[in-house]
């Protein structure tokens, strides 16, 4: 056989390796329920609560963000998170949140948000919007 | 029911449209023309009536390549002329530009859309095909054949017709009132509400946006060529011949795209505050792919072209990385990254589009290399071991493992969707990455090393030995002292990396000793390796020992448990004039200004001698944001201070929010900005105590004179004399109180310096005391800003290497054109 033949065999058997290690490093995941059962991070997907007050005082504590989140069954829990209020966060649409229980608390270790920003969204502002009765 | 549009100027888009149809139809004649140049030439080598065929059909090729190129100069003009004149009634204007962008920023809101990206990567296609055009000589057809296919793809991309209810494409010219539904479009007028775009993102209004897509666009595009000829090869049975033509073009590929994507990673540092040049976001790593798989291709075709071994890995390598770019337009276009990318666009539509457009090249090459399998030049040959084109190979293969590590972890998105499952990416993705993508580094760089000392065939082994036995002495010399300096001496694997590094640059040097001599044909490797193993350096130590020096000791409230589990806090609060002390720096927030649409917060960072109490160091950092005061949100950018060996890295994490201010308006009294009096009774000597100090009444003044108001003989006008202590400050005041003809007067004094007011009301002559009022101003709460620091050690290493990777390249193209021309 020849050598490039079994070096390739080799790489090949790696390449798999990496892919299966790959997927055990992987995360998964779940909701507030899930998380209350396991040690290890995982995603959590919801929607902020705009109706609870999020809280976020840099003159008491710069690190300290904490807000109302409800996951995709609807389930609610208070998420703490070490560092400051992410710009934009009040008009998000959908949190991904890594990170896990603790206590009562789900502390997030890295949040990632979708928002309708003016950027990317189709939102017209119009500077007098009512000043006419719309004919059809 | 129609509508006369007021005020529109429809004559651009639709121009604009034409060329659109004319790109596609032009690009999709020239690929049949050009494809049926090629067959037929093929069919006669020696000449004859196919030949006189072959011309005819290569003269229409020519003249729609040309006028594919016409058209998309077209596009590109109408669609300038659209934004740079704020045609807001077309979609693309107004949701990518505004009135008040400059217009520099004008050219980068040109390609922030999906839209302009794709005509970016046309007219760069477009370019390079007229230098196949003009320089291609027996290669025209067949490659031309390639790249206007993937031409036609593109131009596929903005037609934007409802074809069977199914939209192909997007098209930059559609108009505003056909993207969007509103009722003020049923206004013949609605032009005239539309005062303004959208603008640009505030992240993308940076210098570095100017620059960064078309370089890193310019790179996407010119993967195609090698992997043209690699079609031409196969289909024309040149199986040797289109390795030599394809190097150059290769390596001018690996150099435009890693410069791409390093601006877009400086970009990312000096813009961005996710602290840092280098995230593993899936788009970074969709764009870094088919560069290491076309940096492993140019190795194995040279090991080809000087040995004959790897053929098969060399034309798979550079198929793949074209797939590649495919691949990563997907990722990045199709809105498959949802959730796991903050960068990517949205989806526009074209998720099976671009499936059909990455799977036809797909299936085109897998066909080609099975159709021609049996003819391919692979040999039967054993490499020996110690030989360079063997570890070619090896190096080029680790390298193809690294990426597939790189596309495994990317492609979770694309696995979930094509299975069903629900896989989220791995919690601490950087952690994921490096643990991974270090170890292929050390391999790769040793390679990088020994190699350069090996010869083609077979090598010396004892020769071979005993120069790379100096190297790696040195190395550990070397090494041992950069440990040391630079502080990665905590982990095994750094050590390894920094050690292998070094051994590369080391090596390498050697080998740059000696083609400075007069062996010039290596010196583009030797200098490229050299850059590539500083890049990782460089990248190493200012990754893993980047500090955040912002760290916040104070702060709490919140339970000793969240403080445990959540240190360090890295953000720290600064109020306006007060030092804190951070690391080694005396950080002053100085106070903000406004600029346009940023504002500015100034951060005085001073390096004190603590025996002398001498300043070292003095300089202002600017970290912006930008303030949207009806968002509630701000967007801030970093500013850097660049040293030769570290940079300071500052930005805001939060700041007040601006208030508007509302104007002053009628019926508005003095007393509306103070706070309600306090009411004393008071006596000369008093001592009257106030939020920010006190006052002593001095004395009375009973002939005291109010201006413009004569006192007349039974008038009674006193004046207190009042002396207000604060902050070891003294002011004086003198109210008056003045009774005239029966009725009461008072004249109040204001203290402007201290916020202060003060009123002299009544006289109590029964009691012996007087009235006096005290108002003050509402206190002004402290101006503060959170900011996070970071320092990057020897990041420099990093951007250097960079620039001398890129050096090699440039001059490893110059030796291979130069070797194609002589032969």
């Amino acid at each position: 056989m020849k050598k490039s033949s079994i070096v390739g065999i080799v790489i090949i058997a790696i390449a798999i390796c990496v892919i299966i290690s790959t997927y055990a490093d992987s995360s998964t995941y779940g909701n507030f329920t899930d998380a209350r059962d396991t040690q290890s991070e995982l995603h959590v997907v919801g929607q902020l609560n705009k109706e609870k007050e999020l809280f976020y005082k840099p003159q008491q504590d710069a690190n300290y963000f904490a807000f109302y989140m409800k996951d995709n069954k609807g389930g609610e829990c208070k998420v703490v998170f070490n560092g400051t209020k992410p710009q934009d966060f009040e008009r998000s649409e959908q949190i991904v949140l890594t990170g896990k229980m603790v206590g009562n608390e789900f502390h997030a270790s890295k949040i990632l948000m979708k928002c309708p920003s003016k950027y990317t969204k189709d939102q017209i502002e119009v500077t007098e919007a009512n000043a006419v009765t719309v004919k059809s | 029911m129609d509508i006369q549009f007021v005020g529109e100027n429809l004559l651009p888009g639709k121009l604009g449209q034409f060329f659109v149809i004319l790109s596609f139809c032009s690009a999709l004649l020239a690929t049949i023309s050009y494809y049926f140049a090629t067959v037929n030439k093929n069919k006669s080598p020696l000449g004859g009536e196919f030949n006189l065929l072959a011309a005819s059909w290569q003269r229409i090729g020519r003249i729609a390549f040309l006028l594919n190129l016409l058209a998309i100069i077209g596009i590109g003009s109408c669609l300038f002329y659209i934004i740079y004149n704020h045609l807001f009634e077309y979609h693309y204007a107004w949701a990518h530009s505004s009135k008040t962008l400059p217009v520099y920023y004008i050219i980068s809101s040109f390609w922030e859309g999906q839209e302009g990206s794709f005509w970016l990567w046309m007219f760069w296609q477009g370019v390079l095909g007229s230098v196949i055009f003009w320089k291609g000589k027996s290669w025209e057809g067949s490659v031309m054949t390639t790249v206007m296919f993937s031409q036609t793809f593109l131009a596929s991309m903005l037609i934007g017709i409802e074809i069977f209810d199914i939209r192909i494409g997007s098209s930059p010219f559609i108009l505003l009132r056909d993207a969007i539904e509103g009722p003020i479009f049923s206004r013949p007028d609605y032009l005239s509400l539309i005062q303004d775009g959208n603008g640009l993102n505030p992240l993308l209004q940076n210098y570095w946006m100017v620059i960064h897509p078309p370089t890193l666009f310019l790179g996407f595009a010119s993967m195609i060529i090698p992997f043209a000829y690699a079609i031409a090869g196969l289909w024309e049975k040149r199986y040797s011949e289109w390795v030599k033509v394809a190097l150059p073009w290769a390596l001018f590929a690996v150099m435009i795209l890693g410069t791409g994507i390093i601006m877009g990673s400086f970009w990312a540092y000096e813009a961005l505050n996710f602290g840092g040049f280098w995230a593993w976001d899936p788009v970074e790593n969709a764009s870094i792919i088919p560069w290491l798989t076309l940096i492993a291709a140019i190795h194995v075709l040279i090991a080809y072209k000087n040995s004959g071994h790897s053929y098969f890995t060399a034309t798979f390598l550079v198929l793949i990385s074209f797939f590649m770019v495919l691949y990563a337009s997907f990722l990045t276009r199709s809105g498959i990254l949802g959730e796991t990318s903050v960068h990517a666009f949205t989806d526009l539509g074209m998720f099976w589009h671009l499936v059909i457009y990455m799977l036809t090249f797909l299936f085109l090459s897998v066909g080609l290399i099975i159709y021609r399998w049996k003819e391919l030049p692979i040999t039967k040959k054993d490499e020996e071991t110690y030989s360079r084109e063997f570890w070619l190979f090896i190096g080029a293969l680790i390298l193809t493992i690294a990426c597939v590590q790189i596309i495994a972890t990317t492609s979770i998105p694309v696995f979930n969707a094509v299975f069903g499952t629900k896989v989220a990416p791995p919690a601490d993705v950087i952690k994921h990455y490096n643990k991974w993508q270090v170890p292929f580094a050390i391999v790769i760089a040793m390679i990088s090393a020994f190699s350069q000392f090996l010869k083609y065939k077979n090598t010396d082994i004892r020769k071979f030995f005993i120069s790379i036995a100096v190297s790696l002495i040195a190395a550990l010399i070397v090494t041992a002292i950069a440990v040391y300096i630079t502080k990665v001496y905590n982990n095994a694997m750094y050590i390894l990396l920094t050690y292998a590094s070094v051994f590369s640059i080391i090596a390498n040097a050697k080998i740059l000793g000696e083609a400075l001599k007069g062996k010039w044909k290596l010196a583009g490797s030797s200098v490229a390796h050299i850059g590539f193993a500083m890049l990782l350096i460089g990248a190493l130590v200012a990754a893993a020992t980047s500090k955040t020096v912002s760290i916040n000791n104070t702060g709490g409230g919140f339970g000793d448990e969240f403080a445990k589990s959540n240190d360090p806090k890295e953000n720290i609060l600064l109020y306006k004039d007060e030092p804190i002390k951070m690391d080694r720096y005396t950080v002053t927030y100085r106070g903000d200004s406004t600029e346009g649409v940023n504002t500015y917060y100034r951060v005085n960072y001073q390096v004190i001698d603590e025996k002398t109490g001498k300043i070292k160091e003095n300089f202002d950092l600017y970290p912006n944001a930008q303030q949207n005061a009806k968002m509630k949100q701000i967007i801030a950018s970093p500013d850097t201070r660049h040293y030769l060996f570290h940079d300071i890295y500052t930005h805001v994490s939060s700041v007040p929010l601006k208030e508007e201010t509302h104007a002053d308006h009628e019926g508005h009294t003095d007393e509306e900005n103070y706070e309600k009096p306090v009411i004393h009774e008071v006596n000369v000597g008093d001592t009257v105590r106030y939020r920010d100090g006190f006052m002593v009444v001095k004395a009375i003044n009973r002939n005291a004179s109010i201006q413009n108001i004569p006192v007349a003989s039974g008038d009674v006008a006193i004046g207190m004399q009042v002396e207000v202590n604060t902050e070891g400050k003294k002011y004086t005041a003198e109210p008056v109180y003045l009774l005239k003809g029966g009725s009461l007067y008072d004249f109040g004094k204001t203290v402007e310096e201290v916020g202060l007011k003060v009123r002299f009301t009544n006289v109590y002559p029964d009691r012996d005391k007087l009235e006096l009022q005290v108002y003050q101003k509402p206190k002004v709460e402290k101006t503060w800003i959170v900011m996070k620091a970071i320092e990057f050690p020897y990041i420099n290493l990093f951007w250097g290497g960079t620039i001398i990777m890129v050096v090699g390249f440039l001059l490893s193209i110059f030796r291979r054109n130069k070797e194609n021309k002589t032969t």
